[in-house]
């Protein structure tokens, strides 16, 4: 039924995809924001492998899986998505897919710091609001690092879920820790005493 | 007793014995006596205080008799109530004795007079044991003292007299403290006390950066003294040997780089011609205390890079004072640390022996007699790039016979081991030039850029600093110190217009014609030979570069083996592995590197855990 839909409908679907002003369009026609974390959440779903660009299968997968054929059943799939993707056993995939879904230049590896504090306070913010906010202004004033590896990355995350917070009571720098985080505890260390 | 005893010896010596039940005379003499005396316990009393009465007058340095003491005490001692009536209460005594003596003379007097005393005051109860106590009182007698006077006070002795005495270097006093203190089992905060003793002074000259120049010296003095603090007041101790060795170790490694720098430089120093005065022997002997300090260097590659450069300079130039010297430290460094930390510097030696051969060759080969200019010597060193330190390339543009001199050179060299790539390193040239000055003739030992520079004003008076620039080629900063080594030196070949310290860009310089010298044969320091802050800031970075390609090397290496290995584990490996001081942060930055570089991944189930990626 989707398929026959996606077929009549092929002309006016057609510009959703394909292109970043597609998805562009989509977001307006939803209603939502094209920063919006959920728009993320659909390109997980979609499994999509550009950023701003869902191909004609991750359109068909995403559309199937969400069982909508309209954009109005999508905008209201939305919130089942966000609770799916919240899941524990999917977050950890979706944190580190948003990772990657970043990384737009062939064989980039890291993503600019900057851009990174965006997509901390997307993706983690809601979650872990004050270990965001901490650790963005660290990224901010510290010079050593321009950039961060998906190691990193997840060495936050993993940070998140595991360490007292604001207390770092169980922070061992002498862990695998990357390096990055235990000069962040350093930092904080620093500036509580 | 004995008359009475006298009298009925007979019975004493058949009756008695036969009947088992009934005692000898002097028994019964000596119970009767006992019984009577158990009676009147105000005697007893009177006696004891009266003993240690008079004991404690001998004690203030009274006369007493001690004959009357021997035999009252004996009788205590017949009576078998000595250790009840009277060790008891004396050792008593002697304990509050001693404790307020011991309060009062620490206070009074200084350490070294206060282990004397305790010293005196030991003899003294010993000696007191065998003129009259009873032999079963020395040990508590001596213990009692002991802990009185000494153990008590360990911490403030050691507070108060230590340092001093290791700084006034007082051998005999510090032998007492060790003796007296190996009584007590107080070695240990004896041994304490020396490693931070040692720490706080080692500190002290290694973080001292104004004294930078007399570091190694000041250490070695400082590790000499110690050896004969060791040697003669604490009678070789291992424990206080190994305490010596960690805490200089430690205070060595408390500044990194820089002391293995400046014993590099030490030596440099040492193996340099123009000490005279020193025999071989002495030579020998201080190159042998340097690799004392050398073998508690963490960073032995630093020195390494350091002691290289300025083995090259000696080589080069020809300044190296002993090649036997040279050859015996190199064999000294090889013992120490193993062939492969000396090739490169025994790879040198080779060359420079390699390259007299070869300039004694290239003087008979026919090029060498047919083509090459007249008036000119010349002699070349053939380095192996690998074994040198790398010298930045510097062009020069040569006077044309230097110039053919290089190309037959190369000619016949190539013609002999071909495949090989020659360049010329004109930073590193020197040469002898003859100078016709008007008031003599003058032999000049300068650089290769001295003599470009000179050799144009064969054909010119005056010359400006651009004129210079544009017919030498040299490179500007390099150009500016050689006319300064030649206009402004302490040899002024030339004279610069204005005068000044330093060369300006409208600076002209004319050719000194009132040269005058002493000697015939006169060398014009170079500055450039002096090194400067750039060649000493690249040299460590250099070698810091090739620590992180060692780190990797052993982290790869590492996980090669094992495949799988945890954080701490390979942490922990490496810290085996590396020779060189790392902090686990700098191991933690390599580590993530090969992470970047996909050598490793960290697991996916388990952070702490990384495998290797073939």
């Amino acid at each position: 039924m989707l398929l026959d839909y996606f077929e009549l409908n092929s002309n006016v679907m057609m510009h959703y995809f394909n292109s970043p002003e597609g998805i562009e369009t989509l977001c307006s026609d939803m209603e939502v924001d094209h920063t919006d974390v959920r728009i993320l959440m659909l390109a997980w779903k979609m499994k999509a492998e550009k950023q701003g660009y869902f191909t004609l299968e991750e359109w068909r997968r995403g559309l199937k899986a969400l069982r909508a054929d309209t954009v109005s059943k999508l905008k209201k799939a939305l919130p089942e998505l966000e609770k799916e993707v919240r899941r524990p056993s999917n977050f950890e995939d979706f944190y580190s897919y948003s990772f990657c879904y970043c990384l737009t230049e062939e064989k980039q590896k890291s993503i600019d710091t900057e851009s990174i504090c965006q997509l901390l306070d997307l993706v983690l913010g809601s979650q872990f609001r004050a270990q965001v906010d901490y650790f963005i202004e660290y990224l901010k004033i510290q010079s050593d690092y321009k950039v961060i590896n998906l190691d990193q990355w997840m060495g936050f995350f993993r940070f998140c879920n595991e360490i007292n917070f604001p207390d770092l009571s169980n922070y061992n720098p002498d862990l695998a820790w990357p390096l990055i985080l235990d000069i962040f505890v350093e930092w904080m260390q620093a500036k509580q005493s | 007793m004995l008359m009475i005893r006298g009298i009925a010896l007979f019975l004493d010596r058949t009756y008695v014995k036969q009947n088992p039940n009934v005692r000898s005379l002097w028994d019964m003499g000596l119970q009767l006596f006992c019984k009577h005396l158990s009676l009147a316990p105000e005697v007893e009393h009177k006696t004891v205080t009266g003993l240690l009465r008079m004991i404690e007058n001998e004690r203030l340095g009274e006369a007493v008799d001690r004959t009357l003491l021997n035999h009252l005490l004996k009788m205590f001692t017949a009576l078998g109530i000595y250790s009840e009536s009277f060790e008891k209460p004396f050792l008593e005594c002697t304990s509050e004795f001693y404790a307020a003596e011991g309060m009062k003379y620490m206070q009074q007097s200084d350490v070294p007079d206060y282990l004397k005393h305790v010293e005196i005051r030991l003899h003294e109860e010993n000696e007191r044991c065998l003129l009259y106590l009873d032999a079963i009182t020395r040990k508590p007698l001596i213990a009692t003292a002991e802990r009185k006077l000494l153990e008590r006070h360990i911490p403030a002795i050691l507070d108060k007299g230590f340092m001093t005495l290791m700084d006034g270097h007082r051998i005999e006093d510090l032998q007492r403290m060790y003796s007296l203190f190996s009584r007590v089992n107080a070695l240990e905060s004896l041994r304490q006390a020396l490693s931070s003793y040692i720490r706080r002074t080692g500190q002290a000259i290694v973080m001292d950066e104004e004294k930078d120049k007399d570091m190694v010296s000041n250490l070695l003095e400082f590790k000499a003294s110690l050896d004969s603090v060791l040697e003669e007041s604490f009678s070789k101790n291992e424990a206080f040997c190994n305490t010596i060795k960690d805490s200089f170790e430690h205070l060595i490694n408390l500044r990194q780089n820089r002391p293995a720098e400046l014993i590099a430089k030490f030596l440099d120093e040492k193996l340099r011609a123009g000490n005279k005065g020193i025999s071989e022997e002495e030579l020998e002997g201080t190159l042998d205390k340097v690799l004392v300090l050398f073998r508690f260097i963490q960073g032995k590659d630093v020195f390494e890079a350091f002691y290289k450069k300025d083995l090259a300079k000696r080589l080069l130039l020809g300044k190296s004072a002993s090649i036997d010297a040279e050859k015996s430290m190199i064999s000294k460094l090889k013992t120490e640390c193993g062939s492969q930390f000396t090739n490169k510097l025994e790879g040198m030696f080779k060359d420079i022996e390699l390259s007299k051969e070869i300039n004694e060759s290239f003087k008979q080969s026919s090029q060498a007699r047919t083509k090459l200019p007249s008036g000119i010597e010349m002699s070349v060193h053939v380095l192996t790039a690998g074994y040198w330190p790398t010298y930045p390339p510097m062009d020069v543009r040569l006077p044309h016979e230097l110039n053919v001199y290089q190309d037959i050179f190369k000619e016949f060299y190539l013609s002999k081991y071909s495949g090989r790539r020659l360049m010329w390193q004109n930073s590193l040239g020197h040469c002898v030039l003859k100078a016709d000055f008007p008031r003599g003739k003058k032999e000049l030992a300068v650089s290769l850029f001295q003599t470009v520079v000179l050799m144009l004003f064969n054909d010119a008076q005056k010359l400006s600093f651009q004129d210079i620039k544009d017919s030498t080629g040299i490179e500007d900063k390099e150009l500016r110190r050689t006319l300064q080594s030649l206009a402004c030196g302490k040899v002024r070949v030339l004279q610069k217009f204005p005068k000044g310290r330093d060369v300006e860009d409208d600076d002209s310089f004319i050719f000194n014609e009132g040269f005058t010298g002493p000697l015939y044969r006169i060398k014009v320091n170079a500055i450039q030979m002096k090194e400067t802050v750039e060649e000493n800031t690249s040299t460590t970075e250099r070698v810091f570069q090739d620590r992180q390609y060692q780190v990797d090397a052993a982290i790869v290496r590492i996980m090669k083996t094992r495949k799988v290995l945890s954080h701490t584990l390979l942490i922990t490996e490496l810290f085996q592995q590396l020779k060189f001081p790392m902090k686990p942060a700098d191991l933690k930055k390599r580590i993530e590197s090969l992470i970047d570089r996909e050598y490793l991944e960290r697991d996916k189930n388990n952070p702490q855990i990384y495998n290797y990626l073939a």
